[in-house]
């Protein structure tokens, strides 16, 4: 379990977090490289199914970030994106995966610090809490990266 | 619309456990408009099940297919195609779409995903109220378009009861009271001398007091 | 007169910060060239620094960078940095003007930004001194355009050294100034203000005293991308301060020795601003306390902002300017905290308090090289350096065809020098040659390949972009590797992938390889997608078959530690766009046909100003007024402040509107009707007596609806002959100035119905109206007692020296509490008014015989409820119409092609009303420029057959664009439609896909990442 790698998908909204992530790339801020990031004009854009499908085919946590409240580029996707991933995590712990595994950050632009951190962060939280439970025993799973 | 509400995972992922394959249906009527079994809900529900069997270990296929309307014989003639290779059918209609389905594929085990709750209509975006309750024989006319057997905790004809403060029910604060909402509204159309007549007690043979019902179209049929 | 068609079709603009940058915008889209020309590396000008704007407390990076490059981007925009004006010969539509640039060492066009200069020879870079020690970008602030880097040449000591270290070969130290000569029509000046000369705010210890720092380094201790990180720490020590002071006027309203005699404007807000953030951001339980004369919070909803400090935030104030700050010694060593020692009205003996910080809101002066440069070009400048411009026409100088814009005009904040900034643009255009339809820069891309039919064929391209990507990962094996995905013809690694040689090649390789899907793995798609996108394009390619996918900034910049983890993502982000490009197809732009006719509702001032400004531009306007003259509330007044006669310039705007071939006038008309979009509009007016209904078609309208004069019934007003509002003394003093001249005693109340709970905003006029009234009395009866009861005096800008005046001529200005207004009762012809002095602390009776009221504008609730609700407009709370962002867009509505100015947007004066609206027809004409609007590609699509009709895009949708058609399924106006996909992930019919993030290739990047890629 010490070097087990998470896999994390991270919907990051394009005015904001993704901002963040570029300005967390020009100021050479190191993060786990364990994180992947899709790229959505707003987080409202981000559906339940989008952060289940990504459980399912394989992530071990999911995250989507988007702007600081009362930013959305497109007045209230965050709130929106924040709700849902609420009811997803309820979902998750009615299932059995753990809601601990979905999780809403917020963050401008101008945040790459935030943006690592978060990363960071994240990683490591997944990282204790081990594999997606389902990718562990899924009896389709062959390769690691599966 | 027909109202409703998905039922809790744990009560699903008991009752399709002993499945391998399993159709699911949804409905793109009134379960969509709330949001309860349409194709979006079908899809969700399709990739929790996965994900939850995938961590038991158990192989599972679901195959997912929304229908016009489950309620309609020509639209569930579509499953043909599917109803063979599923070992059973999970519906996310109404409970008339799910009797539909039962009624056509008598050989496989048809199990409810929602719960069906009441006829109501969209206060907001994700928030339903009871409106009717199909009793069949419409009172609304004589009461301000405000429906006492739906509305009225008691089902009173003749309201309010002592119950009521402030315009909210006793069996719950959150609940509006049905007549003070007649009383107000007939008081707005100037018909208060509708409220001073006292209503007889209720025909329920109209309702489901007779039996099960059926509406015959002589002209249609 | 010359003819314009010989004029130049070009604009000079000297000064690249805010207001530069907006006039360029508005000009290079409405087809003008222009010559944007900065002193600096990088354009941005001051704001760039800013951690936070007021009034939204957004950080401003996210929203200024995106019009930065923007700026660098455009077409008809000639980017000049590092370059100043040596002279100009020439006048109005013929300028000449000398420029020199200075040598940057760095090709522009080879320039990655990837830092390796600054990282092996920090002290030859340039970035900002100071504060700033963003390491490792050394451009001025991380998202710099150009985003490219400058060599201090002298400071390099190994010059070969220095050059072999650039990965691009970019640095050429070569470089020679180059000198250029520039034709132009017009000339804009925005070449902003230096702060506060801090070497005279010795008082206050600055420069002595550690923890005494200006706002401006305050706001970069508070940025996220400051040297402390965005931590509030205080300098002497890294300590967090527990209580924190700011101090207003730190070096204006002062008539001290250097100190600016005039008010900076700004500085009350931004100070709010700081102490806001300073609560919110950091601690719960650090003091703020802000030391102040006036509070003046004058604009748009700022009252309300500081109302927000006052109550939600608990930000302390404290009326006083204090004289000195000393340091608090402890065993004879300084402890870095400060005492400062002020006076309080009424009091007797000086206050100490101690804090742990002092922040000097310091302002703006106008340096000695803009004072220079005005020299050079003949333009006049006031006793302090400012622009001179005229009360009606607040963007021209004395010199016909050069502008003046944002600070350099008058001290001013953001959204008033993007206001001038379009003003300026306005007029600057005018005094070009006729627009020339097609333009000659206009590139030309070939027929675009029809790929229905056609096998995929991806083409992927690895840039290396040098070492930034190829330094750490094995471009060149990834590149092979990728080439066994399925319908994959065409996998290279292309060394620097943005390079011109690169770009063809890919072009190249697209037509010979028939490609149609195109992998890019480079930097940002934020940065470099229009430059990928305009190679597909050449090459005959629909530019959405295109996936970017960021190994620079978002694997190989972040990861370098972990190289092997860095490759192993970096396959498996280049897996995830092959994944989504397969699930591309083409995408057209939504464009519109344009209707270029003009409705402009509201004939005052700014309607009229509005409409002939666009007339005079070869726009045909349609002028709707409900009464039935022209001029508005403007016609109630007689002379400004400065003392220009208001009803002759009325008179002749009225005559220009009215005569104007390009303008039909309807009067005593009301809109009553109004569909379509942008570039397409119907509106229906009931005009005339007998309410004939007639259809207007137009592509944009413009709302200049005005306020209201306010007249609460208050303080005996309409009730004793002696009780009068400012405009009727107004009135009094220049039709019977017998009468006012007979005035012994006079009181004004200032804030009668603003800033109250019925109108929460500043009236914003009434300071100045009741001092240029108190002048005018002393005037006509220079022994008149005159008493002015306010609550702040807001007289920013110049106006502060009428203040000053007002009182050197012995007018009593005396502050009163809005928990105390001053009582009144009627005195047979006199009034009789209690107030408290503030001096005596206790209440003070005086009769006078003339009470004024300063009662200001209220919001003209009615017509802006109902134009909103044809229009489809959102309000403010008080009832002026809402633009679309405050700070950045302050004339632009949140809808499409409409736009707003004057007090329709908030109370305001004439002069900033003729601003807006010159502003207004600035923005209008950069809509109207084109035959067609591009809406862009990523809008929401219906699936009419999965369609249940069941509302919730409807109601979902943040800018109430969808609706359910007569088809009974939803329907988007892709012309209308943001973007955002909310819709598309709450449909519970799965029936709507937003364009180019549709739910496949979601799913596709998903099933890339876990190689499950087909």
């Amino acid at each position: 379990m010490e070097n087990f790698q998470p896999v994390i998908v991270a919907f990051c909204c394009h005015y904001c977090a993704y901002t963040a992530a570029d300005m967390a790339g020009s100021k050479r801020l190191h993060y786990p490289a364990n994180v992947k990031i899709i790229r959505v004009p707003c987080t409202g854009k981000v559906s339940a199914l989008h952060m289940m499908e990504a459980l399912r085919k394989g992530a071990d946590g999911v995250y989507v970030a988007g702007c600081l409240e009362g930013d959305c580029h497109f007045r209230s996707g965050n709130t929106r994106a924040a709700r849902r991933v609420a009811y997803v995590k309820k979902l998750l712990d009615e299932i059995g995966i753990g809601g601990e595994r979905v999780e809403m950050f917020c963050m401008s632009a101008g945040m790459g610090e935030v943006f690592a951190r978060t990363a960071s962060e994240f990683t490591e939280k997944i990282r204790s809490l081990g594999p997606n439970p389902a990718r562990v025993a899924d009896p389709a799973c062959t390769g690691t990266a599966c | 619309m027909i109202t409703a509400e998905r039922k809790s995972m744990e009560e699903l992922i008991n009752c399709v456990s002993p499945y391998r394959r399993l159709l699911l249906v949804g409905c793109n009527e009134c379960v969509t408009v709330c949001s309860a079994g349409g194709r979006k809900e079908v899809a969700l529900l399709s990739s929790a099940l996965q994900l939850h069997f995938m961590k038991e270990g158990k192989p599972f296929e679901i195959k997912e297919i929304t229908l016009e309307r489950q309620c309609d014989p020509e639209y569930v003639e579509e499953l043909v195609a599917h109803i063979d290779s599923a070992d059973a059918v999970l519906s996310m209609a109404c409970g008339c779409g799910v009797q539909e389905i039962a009624r056509r594929f008598k050989e496989k085990p048809v199990m409810p995903a929602v719960n069906t709750k009441f006829m109501g209509a969209s206060e907001r975006q994700g928030v339903w109220a009871e409106r009717c309750a199909g009793c069949g024989d419409c009172v609304l006319g004589l009461t301000g378009g405000v429906c006492p057997i739906a509305r009225c905790s008691k089902q009173l004809m003749n309201g309010p009861c002592g119950g009521s403060t402030k315009g909210k029910c006793e069996v719950d604060p959150e609940i509006d009271c049905a007549w003070q909402l007649i009383w107000d509204r007939l008081k707005a159309l100037g018909m208060t001398e509708k409220y001073e007549e006292n209503m007889p007690a209720k025909d329920w043979r109209t309702g489901r007091g007779a039996g099960p019902r059926k509406i015959v179209r002589e002209d249609l049929a | 007169m010359q003819k314009r068609s010989e004029l130049s079709n070009k604009v000079l603009i000297v000064g690249g910060g805010m207001g530069g940058i907006r006039a360029a915008l508005d000009l290079a889209e409405a087809g003008r060239d222009v010559v944007l020309v900065d002193k600096a590396y990088a354009i941005g000008g001051l704001m760039t620094s800013l951690d936070r704007t007021f009034p939204t407390n957004n950080c401003d990076l996210c929203t200024l960078s995106p019009r930065l490059s923007e700026s660098g981007r455009e077409l008809h925009i000639d980017l000049m940095t590092m370059t100043e004006i040596e002279g100009v010969e020439g006048s109005l539509g013929q300028f000449k003007a000398n420029l020199t640039t200075r040598p940057r060492y760095i090709d522009l066009q080879k320039c990655t930004a990837c830092g390796e200069c600054y990282r092996q020879f920090p002290g030859c870079v340039r970035f900002t001194p100071g504060l700033d020690h963003r390491a490792p970008t050394c451009m001025r602030y991380p998202q710099a355009t150009p985003y490219a880097f400058s060599i201090d040449m002298e400071a390099c000591a190994n010059v070969e050294e220095l050059v072999r270290v650039c990965p691009a070969g970019a640095i050429n130290p070569n470089d020679k100034p180059s000198s250029r000569k520039v034709e132009a029509g017009a000339i804009i000046l925005s070449p902003g203000a230096d702060i506060t000369d801090l070497s005279l705010l010795d008082t206050y210890g600055y420069g002595v005293f550690p923890n005494v720092v200006t706002s401006l380094e305050y706001e970069r201790i508070l940025s996220a991308s400051g040297p402390t990180g965005g931590q509030l720490v205080r300098p002497s020590d890294g300590k967090k301060p527990r209580k924190v002071a700011w101090i207003q006027c730190a070096g204006s309203r002062s008539l001290k020795k250097g100190f600016s005699p005039y008010c900076s404007s700004a500085c009350c807000m931004y100070a709010l601003k700081e102490a806001m953030v300073t609560r919110e951001r950091f601690l719960e339980n650090i003091e703020t306390t802000i030391f102040y004369m006036d509070m003046r919070t004058y604009g748009k909803d700022y009252e309300l902002y500081l109302q927000r400090a006052k109550n939600q935030y608990g930000v302390r104030f404290v009326r006083s300017r204090p004289h000195s700050i000393d340091p608090v010694f402890s065993d004879g060593s300084m402890m870095g905290d400060l005492n400062i020692s002020y006076m309080l009205y009424g009091g007797s003996h000086p206050q100490t308090e101690q804090f742990d910080m002092v922040v000097l809101s310091t302002g703006f002066r106008i340096s000695n090289e803009v004072k220079e440069l005005a020299a050079k070009l003949g333009v006049e400048l006031n006793e302090h350096g400012f622009a001179k411009t005229a009360s009606f026409d607040p963007v021209a100088t004395s010199k016909p065809g050069i502008y003046a814009c944002g600070l350099f005009e008058t001290p001013k904040d953001i959204p008033e020098t993007l206001v001038q900034a379009g003003a300026a643009a306005c007029c600057a255009s005018g005094d070009l040659s006729p627009l020339r339809v097609v333009h000659e820069k206009m590139e030309n891309f070939p027929p675009e390949r029809d790929i229905s039919g056609e096998d995929k064929r991806i083409g992927i391209f690895v840039c290396d972009c040098e070492n930034n990507i190829g330094g750490v990962i094995d471009v060149k094996a990834m590149a092979a590797d990728l080439k066994n995905l399925p319908e994959v013809v065409v996998s290279e690694a292309i060394g620097h992938g943005c390079s011109r040689d690169s770009l063809e090649h890919i072009q190249e390789l697209i037509q010979k390889e028939k490609l149609n899907r195109v992998v890019i793995g480079a930097c940002s798609p934020r940065t470099h997608e229009a430059v990928f996108q305009d190679t597909l394009k050449k090459a005959g390619l629909n530019k959405y078959l295109l996936e970017i996918v960021n190994l620079r900034d978002q694997d190989t910049w972040v990861h370098n530690d972990t190289p092997a983890f860095a490759a192993t993502k970096a396959k498996e982000l280049m897996h995830m766009g092959v994944g989504a490009v397969r699930l591309t197809h083409p995408l057209v732009d939504h464009t519109l046909p344009m209707n270029k006719d003009v409705l402009v509702v509201g004939g005052g001032v700014t309607g009229m100003k509005a409409a002939v400004s666009l007339a005079d531009a070869g726009f045909k306007v349609f002028l709707v007024e409900r009464s039935n003259q022209l001029g508005g509330n403007a016609r109630n007044v007689r002379k400004t402040l400065e003392g220009q006669d208001v009803q002759a310039y009325v008179k002749t705007l009225v005559e220009r509107a009215e005569n104007h071939e390009n303008i039909q006038v309807l009067k005593q008309a009301v809109v009553v009707d109004h569909t379509g979009l942008a570039g397409m509009f119907k509106t229906g007016v009931q005009v005339g007596p007998r309410m004939v209904y007639r259809q207007i078609t137009h592509g944009i309208t413009i709302l200049a609806t005005g306020a209201l004069v306010n007249r609460p019934k208050e303080m005996l007003l309409g009730s004793h002959e002696a009780v009068l509002t400012q405009l009727d003394l107004d009135a009094l003093i220049e039709d019977s100035p017998e009468k006012a001249k007979a005035l012994e005693s006079v009181v004004m109340v200032q804030c009668v119905g603003s800033r109250v709970e019925q109108n929460p905003n500043c009236s914003r006029i009434c300071c100045q109206s009741a001092v240029k009234n108190a002048l005018r009395l002393k005037e006509l009866n220079p022994e008149a007692s005159i008493i002015v009861l306010y609550r702040d005096m807001r007289m920013p800008g110049m106006q502060e020296e009428y203040y000053t005046k007002a009182r050197k001529l012995g007018v009593i200005f005396a502050p009163y509490e809005i928990e105390d207004k001053p009582q009144v009762a009627a005195d047979g012809k006199k009034v009789a008014l209690t107030y408290t002095d503030p001096v005596l602390g206790r209440k003070v009776s005086v009769s006078c015989d003339g009470l004024v009221l300063s009662t200001g504008f209220i919001a003209d609730e009615e017509s802006t409820e109902d134009l909103g609700v044809i229009f489809h407009l959102p309000r403010t709370s008080d009832g002026y119409f809402l633009e679309d962002h405050v700070k950045l867009r302050p004339v632009d509505l949140p809808t499409p092609g409409f736009f707003v100015a004057g007090a329709a947007h908030s109370p305001k004066s004439i002069r900033d009303s003729i601003a807006q609206a010159q502003a207004v027809a600035s923005r209008a004409q950069t809509f109207l420029a084109g035959d067609a609007i591009n809406m862009g590609a990523a809008v929401a699509r219906v699936d009419s057959n999965r369609c249940a009709a069941c509302l919730i895009c409807v109601r979902s949708c943040p800018f109430g664009i969808p609706f359910i058609n007569s088809e009974g399924h939803s329907e988007i106006d892709p012309a209308k439609c943001h973007g955002c996909g909310t819709c598309a992930s709450e449909c519970p019919a799965e029936a709507i896909q937003l364009m180019r993030y549709e739910d496949d290739l979601i799913f596709a990047k998903l099933d890339g990442l876990f190689e499950r890629t087909a």
